[in-house]
């Protein structure tokens, strides 16, 4: 007898609708997968036999082929494991052929029959074209924000079979909706001092500028780079969605039942790998880290550490907001619309407090320097020298001192620049293109006689004046003024624009 | 300008004497002090040239035949093999047609100073012309790694000393070294201004460092670039501090601008100071990491200098022009508003981070840098990379 129903594999961050056909007719007992099944979907037979055995059900002593279509695509996973199942027993009759139509089925099946989560629940169901979708009870929350499918819950293959016969009613899904209280992050309170980085982290939030802080160790980057994330406004639906499904696909912990509405925060370690921080690599294609931190966050600290054939992976996923990645069997799209924040020390001594003071060779300071590569020097619209706060900054002289603002205050002032941004019809100020700067972010006289001063004097290049222009947008929507960018606004963006590294001027 | 000088007939025998295998500026000398340079090369070629003891006394005399420790001194093998496989004529006629030359003892060309010293250089190679060496000679040494006001006062001391027609010597070095030669280039487009003489580590025809290659064609334009190591040598660290002997060799006074706690400067210094020539030091500030060798040196005895006039004074000499020198600082920020007096208070005399001044209550990052752009236009304030520092207006 033959039994078909419907799952789906995972690919990058997008399901793939995957048809389970198993046949059971007469002759030697056996179990064979086809189908292009990869080892762990191999492993499936193992499992389902302990499975179907520990819940009381019985191992049809028959020839038994599976099929999984279509059959050109590599499978990978142990999603397919309840689906295998209840197609199984179908087809050896244990269950009725007619309560499988119009179902889909998703799970990986422990030894005692219990059924569990797999990574990238929501774009699976996504993708199942079945009306109703059989997941685990723990992915059921995830599952139902998909919000076109049934989701029925079952917590493992003894009752699911039960269920299916008729002698018991499907669970109901688990009132998991109410969002599990975030852990608090770190508030801008906490930062004394510091008046340029923390201007620089909220110009950033507001205008989507990528930030290159610079300062030697212990001088407050990562703890800068932390706050920015609570500094952008929450995720609407969409976005959160797709947040989710990334997250879900690449296997990060989910906040239980609730759509990730905080923008993600990511830091990975210098040691990443290349295909770590793309996206790709095995049957399933695991999206990168720099996909994780998508519509979020990305930092790289110790931004010299980082391999520079890595960093200059980046720029041009950085530029585009998507990265392709293509291998000989499939090519995926990874959203990567991230905000980017790098620190570096100024050199390899990290103690520099001012020219002349480090016992770096010129030689080295160069090479450490050159290790980020110019174009991807050139992404970050905001560089910002961060020095150690002196003693009396870090400890009262007298009194109190005046409370900084905190992440509520400046969050808000953010929300408000990003709805004017937002009105003018480019997703952020950084997003502005250079053709329609003239149009969006026009100058005031005296503005515009500044910026050429500086470009005739040679220090500030073409593309240099366009970033700048942006920044001093950003910097007028801030303080809520919606005309021309006035001269005001260009020494703030000038300001935020350090020329951090700069090999020793050759004397001769 | 190089001088018209002939090469005196022993030139390519001297410099090739110099190109021996294990040649060392004393043996150089007392070979050189013993035989014209052609004969001293014959007796290495035929291999009868025995090694002189290092105190030049003569070998050849029988009772020098041995040294202090019994054993006969022999001719060095490798000596007559090196000089047989080099044809110094052909070889020299290289370097002399680029504008190379050659000095050793007794040479007319030979520096007065170094004639004196005890440890002076068997042969000296040049480019451009040794001639200001016969003024009034000053080094103006210091660390590569300078700050901002270091450079500032090296530069500043270099023209008006090279003003004064004193040479200004120095070693070719980033930092200090390049700003005094800076400096003293500056001054020389005026008349009666001394040329720079640069003492190099390397060969004179090695630019080191190599960012160098414009300052040393100009130091060879204006005044000269000397050696005591051959044309080609590359510049090793060992040869530093026997390069900072030739300088203190050469100068009546040396003057440390700045330095790190331990640095080539100190070690020109000391050679100075055991010739017994006149150390000076240019204060620096206490907490400034820069000028904590200076400053120690300063504390241990040396006389601080704080402008040319201050080294006019030790040499003995005057500033033919006098400077006005007066109080121009205050009288140039008379006129800043209140905010900009603020800002220049806050950028202080010590490199500091538009982070630390933003900090000042009531500034915002863009009225900073605004104001800062104006002190910089006025010459009130400099920027290096990213660290201000206050500038006296000159």
């Amino acid at each position: 007898m033959l039994a078909t129903v419907s799952s789906a594999i995972l690919t990058g961050v997008e399901g793939r609708p995957i048809s389970v056909e198993v046949h059971v007719s007469t002759g030697i007992p056996s179990f064979t997968v086809v189908g292009l099944p990869d080892a762990s979907c191999r492993e499936a037979r193992d499992r389902v036999r302990a499975a179907i055995l520990s819940s009381g059900l019985k191992w049809p002593q028959h020839r038994v082929t599976v099929n999984l279509a279509p059959t050109g695509v590599r499978k990978g996973g142990a999603g397919l494991d309840l689906p295998i199942a209840v197609a199984l027993l179908a087809a050896d009759g244990q269950l009725p052929l007619e309560s499988l139509g119009g179902m889909g089925f998703l799970g990986e099946l422990g030894l005692d029959g219990s059924v569990r989560r797999v990574p990238g629940t929501l774009a699976l169901v996504d993708a199942i074209p079945a009306r109703c979708v059989v997941v685990p009870a723990s992915g059921a929350a995830e599952a139902a924000l998909v919000r076109r499918h049934v989701v029925r819950p079952t917590p493992g293959l003894r009752h699911l079979a039960a269920i299916l016969r008729g002698e018991d009613g499907w669970p109901p899904i688990m009132a998991a909706d109410q969002p599990t209280p975030d852990r608090p992050r770190p508030d801008l309170i906490d930062v004394r001092g510091q008046p340029l980085g923390r201007l620089a982290v909220e110009v950033a939030a507001a205008g989507g500028h990528h930030l290159l802080l610079v300062g030697p160790p212990g001088a407050g980057k990562t703890m800068l780079a932390e706050r920015l994330g609570g500094l952008l406004p929450p995720l609407d639906t969409d976005e959160a969605l797709e947040v989710t499904r990334i997250h879900s696909a690449a296997g990060i912990h989910l906040p239980q039942g609730t759509l990730i509405r905080r923008p993600p925060y990511r830091a990975p370690h210098h040691t990443a790998s290349l295909v770590s921080l793309i996206g790709g690599g095995g049957v399933y294609m695991r999206p990168g880290e720099l996909s994780c931190a998508h519509n979020g966050v990305l930092f790289l600290d110790e931004l010299a550490e980082f391999p520079s054939d890595v960093l200059d992976t980046l720029r041009q996923p950085l530029e585009e907001g998507r990265v392709l990645v293509c291998r000989a069997r499939a090519s995926v799209v990874f959203p990567a619309r991230v905000l980017l924040v790098a620190a570096m020390n100024p050199c390899p001594c990290g103690s520099e407090r001012g020219p002349g003071s480090c016992r770096c060779r010129d030689a080295t300071r160069y090479r450490y320097s050159a290790r980020v590569s110019g174009p991807f020097l050139d992404r970050f619209d905001l560089r910002v020298m961060v020095d150690r706060p002196e003693v009396s900054e870090l400890l009262p002289p007298g009194g109190e001192w005046a409370t900084p603002e905190s992440t509520a205050t400046v969050g808000a002032r953010v929300a408000a620049a990003r709805l004017v941004a937002g009105g003018r019809g480019v997703r952020d100020n950084a997003a502005i293109p250079g053709s329609r700067l003239d149009e969006l972010a026009p100058l005031q006289a005296g503005a515009r006689l500044l910026l050429e001063t500086r470009l005739r004097q040679g220090r500030l290049s073409a593309r240099g004046l366009h970033r700048v222009r942006r920044v001093a947008r950003t910097l007028a929507d801030l303080e809520g003024s919606t005309g021309p960018v006035g001269a005001d606004h260009v020494y703030g963006a000038l300001a935020l624009r350090a020329e951090v590294f700069q090999p020793e001027e050759a004397a001769g | 300008m190089s001088e018209p000088v002939e090469d005196s007939p022993g030139a390519a025998f001297a410099a090739a004497l110099a190109g021996l295998p294990g040649m060392g500026p004393a043996t150089l000398v007392a070979i050189l002090r013993q035989w014209p340079p052609e004969e001293a090369w014959a007796r290495v070629c035929e291999g009868s040239l025995r090694r002189p003891d290092a105190r030049g006394r003569r070998a050849e005399s029988e009772q020098f035949a041995w040294s202090d420790d019994g054993h006969p001194r022999q001719p060095k093998p490798a000596w007559r093999d090196a000089a047989g496989r080099l044809d110094p004529p052909q070889w020299w006629a290289y370097h002399a047609a680029r504008g190379i030359r050659v000095t050793w003892p007794g040479q007319p060309s030979y520096p007065r100073a170094l004639a004196m010293d005890h440890q002076l250089p068997g042969v000296l190679f040049w480019r451009g012309s040794l001639a200001w060496l016969d003024s009034p000679c000053v080094a103006l040494v210091g660390t590569r790694r300078a700050s901002p006001d270091g450079r500032a006062v090296a530069f500043e001391m270099g023209r008006d000393l090279a003003g004064a027609g004193v040479c200004v010597v120095s070693g070719l070095a980033l930092g200090i070294d390049a700003a005094a030669h800076l400096g003293a280039l500056r001054a020389g487009e005026q008349t009666g201004a001394a040329g720079p003489v640069g003492v190099a580590a390397s060969g004179v025809d090695v630019v080191y460092p190599r960012q160098h290659a414009r300052l040393w064609g100009q130091v060879v334009a204006a005044g000269a670039v000397l050696s005591e190591n051959l044309p080609g040598r590359p510049a090793q660290a060992w040869r530093f501090p026997s390069r900072n002997r030739v300088i203190a060799g050469l100068v009546k006074m040396v003057v440390v601008v700045e330095s790190h706690s331990t640095g080539g400067s100190l070690i020109t210094a000391e050679a100075a100071i055991a010739r017994g020539i006149d150390v000076r030091v240019v204060p620096g500030p206490v907490h400034s990491p820069a000028s904590v060798g200076s400053n120690q040196l300063l504390y241990d005895g040396p006389g601080p200098v704080r402008n040319a006039q201050d080294v006019l004074d030790g040499l003995g000499l005057f500033l033919s022009a006098a400077k006005d020198r007066g109080a121009p600082a205050t009288s140039r920020t008379e006129n800043l508003g209140a905010e900009a007096r603020t800002v220049l208070d806050a950028v202080g005399w010590r490199p500091t981070s538009l982070n630390q001044i933003v900090e000042r209550p009531g500034l915002t990052a863009a009225r900073a840098m605004a104001l800062l752009d104006d002190l910089e236009a006025r010459g009130l304030v400099g920027r290096h990379h990213d660290w201000w520092v206050r500038r006296r207006p000159s």
